[in-house]
């Protein structure tokens, strides 16, 4: 479990950095946060 | 009842991934002058602000989406907008559900305070957003938006209050 734990942690931190700094990626996830949401507001 | 807590702690720890990327998305977007998709963005600064008497106004007719900024708070989404003689209006649906009204604050807050500016093709104009929620210029209205977009919008809806309906007049 402790091994998964810091999987975890570091995908987190790997998701955080690559949102941040490559580009396009911030543009997939709100795309993507926007299909979903649609779905749970319809 | 261990290996359930467990299978509980794995899903708990996978959907902090998503949930980290969204955020950061969200966070990162309130940086940027103007909106990208949902997400809010920071004050529209750049472009021209115009000033003089209102142009005409049916060029938004072929405009799909604008960016608009409340003064408080300043924050930025992109909108769709609809020219109904030569009046503009910008709208919000899914109000009457409460993912919708969580999703969609900005009418609360225009309501309060409908001090705005919108951008259109790089011009910034000053508003002040006026709701509507009743009145016969709903028909024209609701038909003109369900024509540019596929939208449901009738006066029914408005008037029941599951679409929020803004005039953007001059600010004065």
């Amino acid at each position: 479990m402790k091994n998964f734990y810091i999987f975890t942690a570091v995908a987190v931190v790997v998701t955080v950095l690559a949102v941040l700094l490559v580009p396009g990626v911030d543009d997939y996830v709100e795309r993507t946060f926007q299909v979903y949401l649609g779905r749970a507001a319809r | 009842m261990k290996l359930f807590k467990r299978a509980v702690i794995v899903v708990i720890c996978l959907l902090l991934i998503p949930i980290a990327a969204v955020a950061t998305a969200g966070a990162k977007q309130r940086f940027e002058d103007g909106p990208n998709r949902v997400f809010s963005g920071g004050p529209l600064v750049a472009g021209e602000l115009h000033s003089g008497p209102d142009p005409d106004w049916g060029f938004v007719s072929e405009i799909p989406t604008i960016e608009m900024q409340l003064l408080d708070p300043a924050q930025s989404r992109r909108i769709w907008i609809a020219e109904y003689e030569n009046k503009i209006y910008i709208w919000s649906g899914y109000m009457g559900n409460s993912i919708g009204r969580i999703w969609k604050q900005w009418p609360i807050q225009a309501e309060r305070d409908g001090r705005a500016v919108i951008r259109i093709n790089g011009v910034r104009y000053e508003r002040q957003l006026q709701r509507i929620q009743s009145g016969d210029v709903l028909d024209g209205l609701t038909a003109t938006i369900t024509g540019k977009y596929p939208s449901a919008t009738t006066r029914a809806a408005v008037e029941a209050g599951d679409v929020w309906v803004f005039e953007a007049a001059p600010r004065s």
